[in-house]
């Protein structure tokens, strides 16, 4: 068995979505978590059709799923590191910390700069009141971006 | 008219930008910086033109449409910038202002893998910054850096949330080995 023994909390954060892990196995750049964790932790489970979130399923080889469980401590753990990687999300790790930072998949980012239509988006107001971009359709927007600094 | 506040420095020090200007259009925030990265933009303010059927028809101009003095305060008006928005709202469609598919492609450019490491790397020291972990998230705004050297948004956001002198800032902006600050701006006549 390759591996470490000992498992602690980490925190994750999926696509802005932040939350705490109790039980991880962080190994080098790979993050293991108990598979039955994995929905509350990354907002992805795993199927019988593959990786899904909500609607959104990745298929794998019966390779890629052996490659990504493991049984440990009298539990089934799936390597959300590797899943990253399939699916070309951005990870950023911070082992002081114990953080650990992964990105929007890559049919998502590859997405942002496709074709001519501007992306959608929500954001707030100062006072909380969400906006967004498709609510201007059938006017012009002249699109400011600026920062204090 | 939308502006957005690209800007993780908190809410208190965007409102005192926003209500000074007293606008009428909307004022977005932006803390995460995330609808900056959705446009790609690497250095503010920069400036993306939307017709009515949600097409972008010019994107990431770096403007200044309105530039103050830091000593006397006296302010110019960037008039060329402001006359080619005054044609596109106009004349629409038929605006001589409006830019090419290969110049929209050539501003926005697409993100690469390594854009999103850095993308990681920053969103990860903004979080670890705001719980106390400055030395950590200095590491990962420092690979940003690496990763996305023409990305001034991060280095300048790091900049302002890490307290960097000016002296700092100045060098870093006029190092001959540096991408541009702000590319030319191009209205193509």
């Amino acid at each position: 068995m390759v591996g470490p023994t000992a498992d602690s909390p980490v925190t994750l954060i999926v696509d802005g979505n932040t939350a705490a892990a109790n039980r991880a196995l962080p190994h080098g750049e790979d993050l293991w978590l108990p598979l039955d964790d994995l929905l509350s932790a990354t907002s992805w489970e795993l199927k019988p059709e593959g990786v899904c979130r909500g609607e959104t399923c990745v298929p794998l080889s019966s390779s890629q799923r052996a490659a990504m469980l493991r049984e440990e401590q009298a539990s089934t753990w799936f390597n959300f590191s590797e899943f990253a990687r399939l699916i070309e999300a951005p990870v950023a790790v911070d082992h002081e910390a114990r953080t650990w930072y992964f990105g929007p998949p890559g049919w998502e980012w590859k997405s942002w700069s496709e074709g001519r239509a501007a992306p959608d988006f929500t954001a707030p107001d100062l006072t909380g009141q969400l906006h967004s971009l498709h609510d201007l359709l059938g006017r012009k927007v002249f699109l400011l971006f600026w920062a204090s600094w | 008219m939308v502006t957005i506040a690209a800007d993780a420095s908190g809410r208190d020090v965007v409102k005192q930008w926003i209500d000074a200007a007293k606008p009428s259009h909307w004022t977005l925030l932006d803390p995460d910086l995330a609808v900056a990265n959705l446009y790609n933009v690497r250095n503010v303010p920069s400036a993306f033109w939307i017709d009515e059927t949600g097409r972008i028809v010019r994107a990431n101009d770096p403007i200044y449409a309105l530039r103050r003095g830091p000593a006397g305060g006296d302010a110019s008006r960037n008039e060329p910038y402001l006359n080619a928005v005054r044609d596109w709202v106009a004349n629409g469609p038929s605006s001589k202002y409006l830019a090419d598919d290969a110049a929209i492609e050539k501003r926005r450019r697409s993100a690469s893998f390594g854009d999103m490491e850095a993308l990681a790397n920053f969103e990860l020291g903004v979080y670890l910054l705001r719980r106390g972990h400055s030395s950590s998230a200095q590491r990962h705004f420092d690979r940003a850096q690496e990763l996305a050297p023409d990305n001034w948004t991060y280095r300048r956001q790091a900049w302002s949330l890490t307290g960097a002198t000016r002296e700092t800032i100045v060098k870093a902006i006029r190092d001959p080995a540096a991408p541009a600050f702000y590319p030319e701006l191009d209205l193509g006549d």
